[in-house]
């Protein structure tokens, strides 16, 4: 009995001293807390007066963020914040009209410390047409600070609050109607670091995942208005980061070199969907998710409501292209969710030894700036499209939706894709039915110099007309095909007639 | 001199009357601002409502027979700092206030004056609101959702292109460019008690606003009205903005 | 004749000048509205102009909020200390002046213990009126089809010129920074 007694007894000794080993573990994943006062306590969140003089915050304009705080007492902050309602291209050759907080969508990223008086004053530019107010997440206060700031145009208002809690918050604009002022870019974040920081990476980056909805489907050329009742449907016509496809692509894409800590502070800013955020090719070492204090490990994939955020820290071991998507993944690939951290340093073949992933993975959206395709558009609003100009932009769209299964070279696969490079099929082919593969798809055997192949094209229902000219164009001048051209009016003519049993031959 | 003086002031009547107002019946209308703060509807006698928003033309005229209103003569109180501040003088326009294009930059009480001049006042919001509702062939165009989204797309468009003159197509009372041209001045401008956070829907602040609290707002589907309710309730009395104008109407 | 008359205009004129210096742009009394008060005499509302007031706007049917902006008022007067200075007055307009007859609005000072002064009720000539009353003061209010109103509820501090000095929200209990804004404007007269 004693033996029990002094074993339970012993247990009981070793237990505190066990929990507080784990915790001192889980310290160290959490953002440490001021000694003696736990994350709710008021001792911990109200720090006190404002110290010293007060600070003009630097804002971040998207992707980049200011630097740290690196202040040990709280201080009182100027936040200084313009809407402008501007319009700005949503993909090539689409406009829309954002309202945006500072001139971009997301807004300005700001930056504060826990304990901080921010006083917020947000003015409404002369040249807008709507009042405006702004919701922070990260305000204790009615509305966050939206009954207080509603601004006609050519008018400012101030609120001043205290940042009583640390984390990554969402702001947006609060006015009726609120949805409207949400899908037309009105969000941001705000970073309220703990008191002591965060801990130190390499790199901090800014992106924001929202919805948008437009009358015209997707990459409808020209400008598009919002669609309400799409909106209230909630069937975006494009999901992107950052407001715009391509923000983040190309040479917009995000750098870090091999060894180094990234950061990305992502924000959700609906207004309707949830984002399923993963980076393709990294592990996510740290993610604090929705924002808060605490972190999990080790994270593929991480949600992130509508009107919320998270943080996540990793390290990048071998270079390449990581793809930052909506794993929901129709998003990504049909409505634009996709955007780009380009790793430069030498490769280690002991983590990663194979190619680079870009040409299966990336699909349509992700190739260098569609300048060609742009152009393109111009001049065939204009009335001067030549040959050459549908060449280009046809080259540029080949590599993005064609080379995937035909290669960049025409040359297709042995046995599984038809070569497109010198084709007797393509030569002696009518035009419509030349135009009808792409529209319709193909599916049956062919026979192509010399070879068999029977499998199944998808239609490519995602290009306009002009895509499919433009391609086609291409096509027909390259790698020894005849030549020719194909236009606009002749693919629309064949759309609108019904694909027919033949399409196989 | 009596004579002479009668005419004159004859013909001043005349062309203060020379201004066009189209009648408009009686109704009972569905307004987004339910008349008792729920679901009841607005009940409306007949008035004359004027055919076009005023125009800088018109409003010279006006200042110049009312200097308390020139630019530059009238106290902060009444108007802000932005008052015809795209005049080039307060008795000349100049090439950014072209003479057809609907006065902006006006504020409530300088649109008060103009309307007691022309022996009219503002509309009443429910007067407006329903006045607006109509297209060139029905009444009430507000259940189409095409129509909707007309009305909605001048909305989305920053005001920072040129303003278009008046003369837009007639609604079917007669009455042009209640939609798509500016925003307009109505009489109880404060009075639609929306809360400045427009989320405040329901179990509003009865101490914030006594009664029935804050008006809840119906159609919700029907932003581009939503957003007219959101803009009145954002401005005070003095204040001027580049996109806003008014128009008058007379109690029949 | 003509000489003696443009005499006696300058005279008025100059007389006028060195007894009142401009009233200020922001004033409200830039506002040309007719007040008529309790005893049912008339005056230009500009006539307030000299005291540092504060200024509400109600109606003497409103059973819900209205007794509380009353009482919010006598409980602030009570509270602002400023010895030696001239007494705050304090300013009620109705917004609805078909039914807040000047013998209507006796009635109700009379029954919550109003005295004139430094107590004043008072309505404008007409509904038009009351409304541009409404919007110098930067109130809102609705009249709802049973003829009860729906309003903001705010305590505006006027000083002597008629700028907005302070306003508050607070009803039915005291706000201290609003006392402390009316002493200050009391000391700076």
């Amino acid at each position: 009995m004693s033996r029990l007694l002094s074993t339970i007894a012993l247990s009981a000794g070793l237990l505190p001293a066990m929990l507080w080993a784990a915790d001192s573990q889980g310290a160290a994943l959490r953002a440490p807390i001021a000694a003696g006062a736990t994350p709710m306590s008021p001792a911990s969140r109200d720090q006190g007066p404002p110290q010293g003089e007060p600070i003009h915050a630097v804002l971040g304009i998207p992707p980049n963020v200011p630097p740290p705080v690196h202040r040990n007492h709280p201080a009182k902050v100027i936040v200084e914040l313009e809407v402008i309602e501007k319009e700005m291209p949503i993909s090539e050759g689409v406009t829309y009209t954002y309202w945006t907080f500072g001139g971009t969508v997301p807004g300005s990223f700001i930056r504060v410390r826990q304990g901080d008086t921010v006083e917020f004053h947000l003015k409404n530019a002369p040249d807008n047409k709507m009042p405006h107010n702004v919701d922070l997440h990260g305000v204790t206060g009615p509305g966050g600070g939206a009954a207080s700031s509603f601004t006609a145009p050519g008018h400012e208002s101030q609120f001043t609050f205290k940042a009583l809690n640390a984390g990554l918050y969402v702001y947006h604009c609060a006015t009726a109607p609120v949805g409207m002022h949400v899908a037309n870019g009105m969000y941001g974040l705000i970073l309220i670091e703990p008191p002591e920081g965060l801990p130190k990476v390499d790199h901090e980056y800014y992106v924001m995942q929202g919805d948008f909805y437009t009358t015209g489907k997707y990459r409808e050329k020209g400008h598009q208005p919002f669609d309400m009742d799409a909106a209230i449907a909630e069937h975006p016509t494009y999901v992107l980061f950052n407001g715009r496809e391509g923000s983040l692509t190309g040479d917009q894409a995000l750098t870090a070199k091999v060894g180094e800590t990234v950061r990305l502070f992502v924000g959700n800013g609906g207004p309707n969907l949830v984002s399923s955020f993963h980076v393709i090719g990294e592990i996510f070492d740290k993610v604090y998710y929705e924002g808060g204090t605490h972190a999990q490990e080790n994270v593929q994939t991480t949600l992130i409501p509508a009107g919320g955020a998270m943080m996540a820290d990793f390290r990048v071991e071998v270079p390449g292209t990581y793809v930052l998507v909506d794993h929901s993944i129709f998003r990504a690939f049909n409505k634009g969710a996709l955007g780009m951290l380009k790793v430069d340093g030498p490769q280690d073949k002991s983590i990663y030894s194979g190619k680079e992933v870009d040409s299966v993975y990336l699909g349509d959206r992700a190739g260098d700036n569609l300048h060609a395709v742009s152009i393109a558009a111009k001049a065939n609003a204009a009335g001067t499209l030549s040959k050459d100009d549908q060449i280009k932009a046809g080259q540029q769209l080949f590599a993005g939706t064609c080379s995937v299964c035909h290669q960049a070279n025409g040359e297709g696969m042995a046995g599984v894709f038809p070569p497109l490079a010198k084709s007797d099929y393509l030569a002696k082919m009518a035009k419509e039915k030349l135009i009808s593969i792409p529209l319709h798809g193909l599916t049956g055997a062919v026979t192509v110099n010399g070879q068999e192949y029977n499998s199944v094209m998808p239609p490519m229902s995602q290009l306009t007309d002009d895509e499919v000219a433009n391609i086609l164009t291409y096509v027909l001048n390259s790698w020894g095909n005849p030549g020719g051209q194909v236009s606009k009016e002749e693919v629309g003519k064949v759309r609108a007639q019904p694909a027919t049993a033949t399409d196989s031959r | 001199m009596r004579a002479v003086l009668l005419i004159a002031g004859l013909l001043a009547g005349l062309s203060a009357a020379a201004a066009d107002y189209a009648p408009l019946p009686a109704a009972v209308f569905n307004s987004v601002l339910p008349a008792d703060g729920k679901s009841a509807p607005a009940r409306m006698a007949p008035f004359a409502m004027r055919v076009e928003p005023v125009t800088n033309d018109e409003y010279l005229a006006f200042v110049q027979t009312h200097p308390a209103w020139r630019k530059g003569n009238v106290p902060a109180a009444l108007a802000d700092a932005g008052y015809l501040s795209h005049w080039n003088s307060a008795s000349v326009l100049g090439s950014h206030a072209l003479p057809e294009q609907p006065v902006t930059r006006v504020s409530w009480f300088a649109a008060q004056a103009f309307c007691e001049s022309e022996q009219a006042r503002l509309p009443t919001w429910y007067e407006w609101e329903y006045a607006a509702a109509a297209d060139s062939t029905r009444t009430d165009a507000r259940a189409d959702a095409q129509w909707r989204e007309r009305v909605l797309d001048w909305y989305g468009r920053p005001s920072s292109t040129t303003l278009a003159d008046i003369g837009g197509d007639a609604n079917v009372y007669g009455v042009r460019d209640l939609n798509g041209l500016v925003w307009e001045w109505v009489d109880d401008f404060n009075a639609l008690l929306v809360s400045a956070d427009s989320r405040d829907q329901n179990g509003a602040d009865t101490t914030k606003f006594c009664g029935a609290g804050a008006a809840t707002l119906q159609q919700k589907e029907n932003y581009a009205t939503l957003m007219r309710v959101a803009m009145l309730s954002a401005l005070k009395a003095s204040d001027t903005t580049r996109a806003l104008g008014f128009r008058c109407v007379r109690t029949l | 004749m003509k000489r003696l008359l443009l005499g006696m205009l300058l005279l008025l004129g100059a007389g006028h000048a060195v007894a009142e210096t401009p009233l200020p742009g922001t004033s409200v009394y830039q506002l040309d509205v007719g007040l008529i008060d309790q005893q049912g005499h008339g005056w230009p509302w500009a006539d307030r102009r000299g005291q540092v007031q504060i200024v509400s706007m109600f109606y003497t049917s409103c059973s819900m909020v209205c007794p509380m902006i009353v009482d919010t008022m006598k409980l602030t007067a009570q509270a602002v200390h400023a010895p030696g200075h001239a007494p705050l007055s304090l300013l009620l307009v109705s917004f609805d002046p078909a039914r807040d007859t000047a013998s209507v609005l006796r009635d109700y000072a009379q029954r919550r213990h109003l005295p004139s002064p430094p107590w004043m009720l008072a309505r404008t000539e007409s509904p038009a009126a009351a409304r541009q009353l409404a919007a110098v003061l930067g109130l809102q209010y609705r009249q709802l089809p049973d003829g009860d109103f729906n309003h903001s509820s705010e305590l505006i501090l006027l000083d002597a010129e008629g700028r907005v000095a302070a306003r508050t929200s607070v009803i039915g209990r005291l706000d201290p920074e609003f006392v402390h804004a009316i002493e200050r404007t009391l000391a700076d007269q």
